[in-house]
């Protein structure tokens, strides 16, 4: 069944969707505001059918990772074409987009969490016209990483991606709003541009041959088929560089376990790291997520946190399985340190959103931990925790939003006894809040329970460490509960209104995403199996391998 | 021999279009006085004329008047670089309001457009010691005049008196280094002296000291750390179409003639091309080395230092003298692919620097300041321009999809693919730090407002300068985002006559 | 064996000895007898006043330059006129070019008025005779202490 309306496939449509939008909310007058506002939902709504659809028809039992024919909605164009000189080669860049089990979730959450986002971007009143200009670009740029297969194309969708957070940080934020955007900018950067080092230091190892007609074919595809008429050309495909037998043998990244391959390898990692944020890197988030405004701290915790891992499981760990393994203890320490400190800070916290902020990064240390112990579970873990964080802390930002709207404070020790004067917002936070602690029948618990299974079959000291969270989130989530629902409320909160029918049109739906995934994780957990399972297999094997010293 | 020189006349044809628009023009400029736009007119017909002879020439690969200049794919892509600044600040002073205060001598300013061109576009074809030193020596005597041609301002005047002060000294030293160069191998031609080189008889340490001196002229000219120290205060001082001219163009011609030289004299014409295009340099003088270091310095201390500038020329001038550090390291790898990426580097940093004072002329226009604080609110006030100005800057930074990324991606590309691995990674974090002040001015122009009502106002900007500024601006996202025309053009314009 | 430059050296060391020995030769040999007078600038009386770098007229630094470019091309005539024989109406267009670009030089700074030596006028103070204003000369004199 093929999926393309205009002769443009589903996963181009998903993408630039929101491009589209963009052009048409900058030739809209500025004074329209609520025509803007719906243009955006519009657009928005139209993501989530598509993301829906590819959900619908996603094929489960393909696995992908790194074989081509395991890819689906692929959508394949030549880019680039530079003829080759005598002195450098042919240059041929590729659209690629496709997506597998890896992929898909992070489509589905990328869509939903810009709906929500896009619900909650309702009250903003300030030059609205630039906001959802901005904020569809964004929405582009998140889109683009999760369906690229091309690591040039990659790499512009995530760069495209700074631009407009800067400035709805900066622009949009609070009192501190500056310095927390130039900080997100700087970082983010700083990792980026390693990123790119790397990049084309594997664009110069790996070599694959091109026919007239313009298909890749892998160096043992060409080779089985004799090489006449086919061209040895660099390539930037990632699925190309998975393949050890595409690297040129005495280019800078070929072998195993060599200085130049670790090197990439952390090149690499401090990019992804700095924006899952893992532990010596996460000194930006708390920052930015305090500064944006809600549906950016939204969109911060909901996907762009989810980029940094889902760059580490697509690039790094199937390019890269021998430093991967090399370092994996490395990688399970930053989880566990992340996970231990981002709880212990997240105690100490008196401000709503940087309890929060610190609860992802204790959070995105499960995904890192899990994510480590390449297995099978772990790994589906790491993913699914992915999916789960991306629900549940855009639950929890929303919920801040909610109140902040009503009180101008974020201040935890300002509330108390809510619960009687906001029933129903007390409900949904109380769902979110469990989910966040991983109670058993929400989909945090599944999530975590996944990871740490798996990380203990490889790491059993680190994990046992790590386990000691649980209780810590549990502490301060309660302890939150506690001071902002429980006992009597301020006289100054008397007045304060329950939750209006936008407001819960964004979190309803997450909630029972929350509930139904805890109680029936299938849905979700199905579609990434067998890619993960692949992965997991993929890396070992590799692993081993390379530690036998056989290619 | 007559004939000869009559034949290499025709080849010669876009120089002495320029020199006969040149002679028009100031004869133009005696009769109508009370016009400058005449002259203006004269020269922009002269300069597209002569772009039109140049265009004509892509593909010859010659050397004319007995070695003197060379017209290969490499000056030609040079001379259109040259050419097209050219045109473009000539549109942008049109519509300039600083010049009007010396509108008596605009006559003057445009002939002198024409020559500074012209002493540049001989930059770019000169193969021979003393025609480099005179190509030099056209276009700087032509930029002291510009740069302080609106010399009732005192700033003006001084930038100009630092320029010759400055670049006295160095064509003075540039001058000696040549001369050592004659003692040495008893020629001027670059293709005899590298001949004389390549037999091995010469001492390595007087060429060095001799490669050093030549390349502190080179170096003036491009304003690569340690001969800096003139851009920002001659960047500041100078109108600011001028500034653009001398920050482009300029740059384009002293890094043609230091490649040129480099390559010329220093390349082993007998040894085969090494892998991924590399090429044998001659022994004597490791001249990589040194560039090396000067490519460092230069971007690194251009960025720190353009942290601390409040003025947006200024600004520009710093980030101008980080961006020839980012090029030189192109210089420093000076294989095909290496020359390459410079080519493109360059044709990208024509649109985005020219963009870039571009739009801060036109708010100078409107607001009478340069200064970064002053463009608070601009964000609201000017919409387009802000837009149009956050795109070249971060085409600046090096971020996609602008035009600026691909410049970085080819010279990272081949420093990475020849071994320079460090030097990339030196370049790398270098545009991290360039981020943080070309964000000032984003951060200004929207983050913060003014808070004074009278600034509120919108700024409106006449049509054709909106068409100019979308010139500039389609190219530098075009150019991002399928960038095949670019690069085929540059890979084929490496080639360069007599060398490997 | 003595390369070029090694004879440049020995020339250079021999200026070097030359100038110093007959600095030294004459100190040995010259009577020594110092009054005051022998101090001053010119030791003829003139006493020197003011400051010894005297600025000249801007006009001067003009003339000078316009003066310098055309004398040094026209010396470009020289070696073309003797190998004019040889080149034939080639050389003769060459440097009719030539001259016809020193003239549109020479008819700019004609028209600029870099060649005017238009004298400064100044503004002779006048004063009027009458109650309360002194004699010029005594304000001069005035003027003077």
């Amino acid at each position: 069944m093929e999926f393309s309306f205009l002769g443009i496939g589903i996963l181009s449509w998903i993408t630039f969707l929101p491009i589209v939008g963009m052009v048409i909310v900058l030739m809209m007058p500025k004074d329209q505001r609520d025509a803007i506002r719906w243009a955006s939902l519009t657009i928005t709504a139209l993501q989530v059918v598509l993301a829906f659809i590819l959900w619908q028809n996603f094929d489960k039992g393909l696995a992908g990772i790194n074989t081509i024919s395991g890819m689906q909605f692929v959508e394949k164009a030549s880019w680039i074409d530079i003829k080759s000189v005598a002195w450098f080669g042919r240059v041929h860049i590729e659209y690629l987009v496709g997506i597998d089990g890896l992929s898909v979730t992070m489509v589905m959450l990328t869509a939903l969490i810009s709906f929500v986002a896009t619900i909650s971007s309702w009250n903003i009143e300030k030059s609205v016209k630039g906001y959802f200009a901005l904020f569809l670009l964004l929405d582009t740029g998140m889109m683009g990483v999760f369906v690229s297969l091309d690591f040039f194309l990659f790499y512009v969708f995530w760069e495209v991606m700074l631009l407009p957070m800067y400035f709805l940080i900066g622009v949009w934020g609070g009192p501190r709003r500056e310095y927390a955007a130039i900080k997100f900018f700087l970082y983010t950067l700083f990792g980026s541009v390693l990123m790119l080092l790397a990049m084309i230091a594997l664009y110069f190892s790996v070599n694959v041959y091109i026919d007239a007609n313009g298909s890749i074919l892998s160096v043992a595809q060409a080779m089985a088929q004799g090489t006449e008429g086919l061209e040895k050309i660099y390539t930037f495909n990632i699925l190309a560089m998975m393949d050890p037998g595409n690297f040129a043998p005495d280019s800078l990244l070929a072998g195993v376990n060599t200085a130049w391959r670790y090197i990439a390898y952390v090149g690499l990692f401090v990019g992804f790291a700095i924006k899952i944020p893992s532990f010596p890197f996460h000194t930006w988030l708390p920052d930015a997520h305090v500064e944006a405004p809600t549906p950016i701290s939204v969109i911060l915790a909901g996907v762009l946190l989810k980029m940094g891992t889902y760059g580490l499981l697509r690039i790094s760990f199937p390019i890269f399985p021998d430093a991967m393994h090399h370092y994996a203890w490395g990688l399970a320490l930053l989880g566990v340190i992340s996970m231990v400190y981002g709880a212990l800070v997240a105690m100490a916290q008196t401000d709503f959103k940087k309890l929060i902020a610190y609860s992802s990064v204790s959070h995105m240390g499960v995904v890192t931990l899990g994510m480590a112990s390449m297995n099978t579970q772990g790994m589906t873990g790491a993913v699914f925790q992915m999916f789960n964080h991306g629900t549940i802390t855009a639950m929890l930002f929303l919920i801040v939003g909610v109140i902040y709207d009503r009180a101008h404070t974020r201040g935890l020790n300002d509330f108390g006894g809510l619960m009687n004067q906001m029933p129903k917002y007390s409900a949904i936070m109380v769902v979110a809040f469990f989910a966040a602690l991983g109670l058993p029948g929400l989909s945090g618990f599944v999530s975590e329970a996944f990871s740490l299974i798996g990380a203990f079959q490889t790491f059993q000291t680190l994990t046992i460490i790590a386990a000691i969270t649980i209780v810590l989130t549990a502490g301060y989530m309660l302890w939150t509960l506690q001071r902002v629902f429980l006992g009597s409320i301020p006289e100054k909160w008397k007045n304060l209104t329950d939750v209006n029918n936008r407001e819960l049109i964004m979190l309803v739906p997450l909630a029972v995403i929350v509930i139904f995934l805890g109680i029936y994780p299938s849905p979700v957990l199905d579609l990434m199996n067998s890619s993960m399972n692949h992965l997991a297999g993929l890396v070992q094997e590799a692993s081993t391998a390379a530690m036998l010293g056989v290619r | 021999m007559p004939e000869q020189l009559l034949g290499d006349i025709t080849k010669f044809l876009p120089e002495i279009t320029l020199t006969v628009m040149f002679l028009v023009a100031i004869c133009a400029d005696l009769m109508f006085r009370k016009s400058p736009q005449i002259v203006a007119g004269i020269t922009l017909t002269g300069l597209i004329l002569s772009g039109a002879f140049v265009l004509n020439q892509s593909g010859m690969n010659e050397s004319i008047f007995g070695n003197m200049i060379a017209v290969d794919p490499f000056a030609v892509f040079f001379k259109v670089i040259i050419l097209m600044s050219a045109i473009f600040v000539i549109v942008f002073s049109l519509s300039s309001v600083e010049l009007q205060t010396a509108s008596r001598r605009l006559g003057e300013y445009y002939s002198l457009l024409g020559g500074l061109a012209l002493g540049m576009m001989l930059m770019a074809g000169a193969s021979n010691l003393l025609m480099m030193y005179l190509a030099i020596e056209l276009s700087s005597v032509s930029s002291y005049i510009l740069a302080g041609f609106t010399k009732e301002a005192p700033d003006s005047s001084e930038a100009s008196l630092k320029y010759v002060i400055y670049g006295g000294l160095s064509s003075g030293l540039m001058l000696y280094g040549i001369s050592i160069i004659y003692g040495l191998t008893g020629s001027l031609d670059i293709y005899e002296i590298n001949h004389v080189l390549a037999q091995g008889s010469v001492s390595g340490s007087a060429l060095a000291i001799a490669g050093i001196l030549t390349l502190v002229g080179f170096g003036y000219k491009i304003s690569a750390v340690p001969f800096h120290f003139w851009t920002p205060d001659v960047y500041e001082g100078s109108p600011i179409t001028i500034t653009a001219f001398l920050s482009v163009a300029s740059k384009a011609g002293g890094f043609a003639v230091m490649i040129r030289f480099f390559k010329g004299v220093f390349i082993d014409p007998s040894a085969t091309h090494l892998p991924e295009g590399m090429w044998a340099s001659l022994s004597g003088f490791e001249w990589y080395h040194v560039v090396a270091a000067i490519s460092v310095v230069t971007m690194t201390l251009g960025n720190l230092v353009a942290l601390w500038q409040d003025n947006m020329k200024r600004l520009l001038a710093y980030s101008s003298i980080a961006h020839a550090g980012y090029m030189l390291m192109g210089v420093v790898v000076l294989s095909n692919e290496g020359l390459a990426a410079i080519l493109v580097y360059f044709m990208v940093y024509l649109f985005m620097n020219l963009g870039a004072f571009y739009i801060v002329m036109v708010i100078a226009n409107k607001t009478g300041s340069e200064d970064v604080e002053d463009y608070k609110g601009i964000g609201k006030r000017a919409p387009f321009l802000g837009v149009a100005l956050t795109v070249f800057l971060i085409s600046l930074t090096g971020l996609p999809p602008t035009a600026g990324f691909i410049g970085k991606l080819y010279l990272f590309a081949a420093l990475l693919n020849s071994g320079w691995i460090w030097l990339a990674i030196v370049g790398a974090l270098n545009s991290v730090i360039s981020l943080y002040y070309y964000a000032k001015v984003l951060r200004n122009m929207y983050l913060r407002s003014e808070a004074s009502e009278k600034k509120t106002e919108m700024i409106d900007i006449p049509r054709v300068q909106v068409a100019t500024v979308l010139v500039l601006l389609v190219p530098v996202i075009a150019l991002g985002l399928y960038f095949t025309p670019l690069v085929e053009m540059a890979q084929a314009s490496v080639k360069m006559f007599g060398s490997p | 064996m003595l390369t070029e430059f090694g004879r440049v050296f020995i020339f250079l060391i021999l200026g070097v000895v030359f100038v110093a020995g007959g600095l030294v030769f004459s100190w040995l040999i010259r009577p020594n007898r110092p009054y005051p007078s022998k101090l001053t600038t010119y030791e003829c009386g003139e006493e020197p006043i003011g400051d010894t770098r005297v600025r000249f007229n801007i006009r001067f630094y003009v003339v000078a330059l316009i003066f310098l470019i055309f004398d040094v091309e026209v010396v470009f005539l020289f070696p073309w006129a003797t190998v004019f024989k040889g080149l034939g109406w080639f050389a003769f267009f060459e440097m009719m070019v030539f001259l016809v670009i020193l003239f549109v030089g020479y008819a700019y700074v004609w028209r600029k008025g870099d060649l005017d030596w238009d004298r400064p006028t100044p503004k002779v103070p006048k004063y009027e005779r009458g109650i309360g204003v002194r004699e010029d000369h005594l304000m001069e004199e005035e003027v003077a202490l």
